[in-house]
């Protein structure tokens, strides 16, 4: 009961942060240079200034900032977040339509970081100081020190010129037409490397954090106790260590959420994956001020649910943490 | 569009053609005979922001809206009017009537019969009213009658000699009337779903990754289209784009689709071959803009010390890969061909052109300081894509030889088109610009007093107020003697070389890659024009 209502506290307090988040980006967005309405002009070639004025006055740009901030506040608290005049569709829509590929995407690097991760680091810290852990050390450094892209160009030159192996981008093969389980395999072909580049270096992080999180654990008291209650290994490992070496792991997970929706821009942008990365980074460069709010909006909503789930799994692995 | 490519230089300039052929000209042999059906998968890039090509202009959609409107004519490999939806047409002797003879039996996509009065409502309801090319191309059209359902007359207050090579789908796309008739035109449901006479009809546009065109069973010409289907995908990743063309998933790349630095790789490839033909109507400059507001820039000595300072083959050989050639004036070469272009200007790609220039510097009172410099500007970077920087980097270099300490900035699109569009806070500038079809389209904007326009882009942003020039460009709108329009160019031509209110840099030729599978992929208008006759080898 101690926990739903420690849950619940932690779910209230949200609101106040998400609508801070609101308030703030409004604010801040409009502080850059330019307008949509200058964009799409300067796009046309030859716009006159009463063309650029139609525009703005069509997007709302010409209302004082009070008035634009009170009516974008009440639309948002409806979950009405605007229209994308340079998209010609409702932000939301928008949004929508690019969050499933998205949450594919960041859900899969971040699971196959957190599983590989652990075991990885696991296996490093079991075998401290052998051949195993050095290998292990080797290879998460240099995926800890690869940027994203380049890992994501040369996994293309790799599997997709030389071996053949993988489709080099997209989210699925329109052209085929796939249905059904065909389908199915097909997206997932398409996901192999995203999903690497992304989640490589968090892998590597998580290794890293998690051998040296075992580490620690060995020395500790419960552990000599355990020991010496005559447990195995095997046991005191599993039963054990495992559940205390992990909580720092997940500390780390938590906080890094939101910037693997960050990554996520970058990774997209390489694999041509429609998320929402790729249209948070053109949303930016055409100014489009609607569509980049929704953005931020979305992306803190799923940051603030993340961590979320995150104290949600704390309280699960460590009944202590109770406020 | 065209001027819509000025503003993506980047990509665009980046793919510029040898001038001397150095590309295969995708002529290969036709060993295959023409099969009907299969999907083409064409690279656009960047992702169109709207279908609604009546009303933007950008440059990367024709690409698809050429596939599903028609304009009322085509252009030959001469770049000589052909016909499309007018099957002939007769000009007065005066040259203010026009009358079209229009195709029969041609339906739009939405089952509709297209007749004069489509054309009547596209040129004078949407042409003229919404399309940002309409002001100039269509200044002096007052009306157009339509005596029966297949004859349309347009009526101009003055001979326009510019009209007529101005008509093509990318320019001024038919529409259908009953679509549009009561509806705000920006607001038509079918800005982003569009319904026009081509060979493909629109189906489905997935936000971040295609749009698919689908076959036009009805379409007018017998036996065409021969594709089934053409999906035209968006990549952002330069890189990942050439990756889709080596590994054979995507068919074509035309304009910017594919980085300069990649085109050798990709012609190398054994599925892929390449092309320079079918921009015959761009006529692109990579260009310098001065701000002569500025004390120092309005000297006109000082202008011109810039122009001699940058090696512009160095440019070519650099910063363009090669798919270039030195610009001498306003006008590219490409327009040798109607006469208009002249190389009979001041030069200067002479020899001891560092000495020159450094002598103009001296004489227009600016002389070296201690430090050897005479004087500090800004270039604004321009923000479509990494080739500008570079070029920014070696004219850095350049002038720092005749004692100009120039620093970049960048900036991102709108801040930079804000600075140096609206605000005219900027010395020097690097756009580039596209004639188009004609220099009435894209080139008098940016240089005649009446273009000084604050907030409108890419036109006269330099404050250059030259009334004889004016007089000239004026006179070569209307003039309908070619002889005598062609003369007054090369005037113009030597006018804004001398006053040097900005500094031509390099023409910028482009290629296409396609796969080796596609056939009759290139007509005179190149990638902004229908895939009607296309087809894949299986």
């Amino acid at each position: 009961m101690r926990r739903w209502r420690y849950f619940g506290y932690r779910l209230l307090l949200a609101v106040p942060v998400i609508f801070g988040i609101l308030v703030l980006n409004f604010f801040l967005i409009r502080l850059a240079p330019g307008d949509a309405a200058s964009v799409l002009a300067g796009e046309s070639g030859a716009a006159t200034p009463e063309y650029t004025e139609l525009l703005r006055q069509k997007f709302g740009l010409d209302r004082p900032m009070p008035e634009q901030f009170i009516a974008y506040i009440t639309a948002a608290l409806r979950f009405d977040l605007g229209f994308s005049f340079r998209n010609d569709s409702p932000v939301l829509d928008l949004i929508l339509e690019r969050l499933g590929p998205t949450l594919l995407l960041m859900s899969t690097a971040f699971t196959m970081a957190l599983a590989l991760g652990t075991l990885l680091g696991l296996l490093a810290a079991v075998a401290r100081n052998t051949w195993r852990d050095a290998a292990i050390s080797v290879a998460t450094l240099i995926c800890y020190a690869t940027p994203g892209f380049w890992l994501g160009l040369m996994l293309i030159v790799v599997f997709s010129l030389t071996l053949g192996w993988l489709p080099t981008s997209g989210f699925e093969n329109i052209a085929e037409g796939y249905e059904g389980w065909e389908r199915v395999q097909d997206i997932a072909l398409h996901l192999v490397m995203p999903a690497m580049a992304l989640g490589l270096f968090y892998l590597a992080l998580y290794t890293r954090v998690m051998r040296a999180s075992m580490l620690e654990q060995t020395g500790m008291d419960y552990v000599v106790t355990a020991r010496a209650k005559g447990q195995t290994e095997t046991r005191i490992m599993f039963g054990h260590m495992l559940r205390n070496a992990f909580l720092p792991v997940l500390t780390m997970a938590g906080v890094q959420a939101g910037n693997l929706i960050g990554g996520s821009i970058v990774v997209e942008t390489v694999f041509g994956w429609p998320g929402v990365g790729t249209l948070a980074f053109t949303a930016l460069q055409s100014r489009d001020l609607n569509l980049l709010l929704g953005i931020f909006f979305i992306s803190a909503c799923i940051v603030v649910a993340i961590n979320l789930i995150v104290e949600l799994l704390y309280v699960l692995l460590d009944p202590r943490i109770q406020a | 569009m065209f001027d819509l490519q000025s503003i993506r230089p980047g990509r665009r300039a980046l793919l510029l053609a040898s001038v001397f052929g150095a590309i295969a000209n995708g002529a290969k042999a036709q060993t295959a005979s023409p099969r009907r059906g299969g999907t083409m998968v064409m690279l656009v890039h960047p992702e169109p922001s709207t279908l609604a090509a009546y009303a933007v202009s950008a440059g990367n959609i024709p690409p698809v809206t050429t596939q599903i409107y028609e304009g009322l004519l085509t252009y030959d490999w001469d770049l000589k009017p052909a016909p499309l939806l007018a099957k002939s047409w007769e000009i007065s002797p005066d040259g203010k009537t026009i009358t079209f003879r229009l195709q029969e039996g041609v339906t739009f996509h939405n089952g509709q019969p297209f007749t004069s009065a489509d054309v009547q409502y596209s040129f004078m309801e949407i042409a003229k009213k919404v399309n940002p090319n309409g002001p100039v191309i269509l200044a002096e059209l007052t009306s157009i009658d339509t005596p029966d359902p297949l004859t349309a007359v347009f009526n101009l207050a003055n001979p326009a000699p510019y009209l007529m090579v101005s008509l093509s789908a990318n320019y001024i796309p038919i529409v259908c009337k009953s679509v549009f008739e009561g509806t705000q035109p920006m607001q038509n449901p079918s800005a982003n779903r569009p319904i026009g006479t081509g060979p493909f009809k629109f189906a489905e546009w997935s936000r971040g990754q295609f749009i698919r065109l689908d076959r036009n069973d009805r379409y007018w010409k017998p036996g065409l289209p021969m594709l089934n289907r053409i999906i035209a995908r968006f990549i952002p990743d330069a890189s990942t784009r050439s990756a889709a063309l080596e590994a054979g998933e995507a068919h074509y790349a035309a304009y910017s689709a594919v980085n300069a630095a990649d085109i050798r790789r990709l012609q190398a490839n054994p599925i892929l071959d390449s092309t320079t033909r079918g921009y015959g109507m761009t006529a692109a400059l990579t260009t310098l803009e001065f701000n002569t507001r500025r004390p120092n820039l309005a000297k006109k000595e000082v202008r011109q010390a810039i122009a001699y300072a940058i090696d512009r083959q160095f440019l070519v050989d650099n910063v363009l890969y090669g798919f270039a050639k030195p610009a001498t004036g306003p006008l590219s070469s490409v327009f040798a061909t109607q006469g208009f272009y002249t190389d009979q200007v001041r030069r200067f790609d002479v020899p001891d052109r560092i000495e020159i220039a450094n002598r103009l510097m001296d004489e227009a009172g600016f002389p070296r300081g201690a430090d050897g410099k005479r004087m500090s500007l800004y270039l604004e970077i321009n923000s479509f894509g990494e080739q500008w920087l570079r070029q920014g980097e070696y004219i850095k270099q350049a002038l720092a030889q005749i004692g100009i300490d120039l620093t970049l900035r960048s900036e991102d699109t709108a801040t930079w088109l804000r600075r140096c569009y609206t605000d005219y806070d900027f010395d020097i500038n690097e756009p580039f610009y596209s004639a188009g079809a004609d220099p009435v389209v894209g080139v008098h904007r940016h240089y005649v007093s009446s273009a000084i326009r604050r907030g409108t882009t890419f036109v006269n942003n330099k404050d250059y107020r030259n009334p004889e020039l004016d007089r000239i460009m004026d006179a070569a709108t209307r003039e309908n003697d070619h002889a005598k329009r062609a003369e007054l160019y090369h005037q113009a031509q030597q006018i804004l070389v001398e006053d040097s209110p900005g500094a031509w840099l390099c023409e910028v030729q482009y290629v296409t890659i396609f796969n080796r599978k596609l056939h009759d992929h290139t007509g005179p208008l190149g990638a902004y024009q229908a895939l009607d006759r296309a087809w894949l080898e299986r």
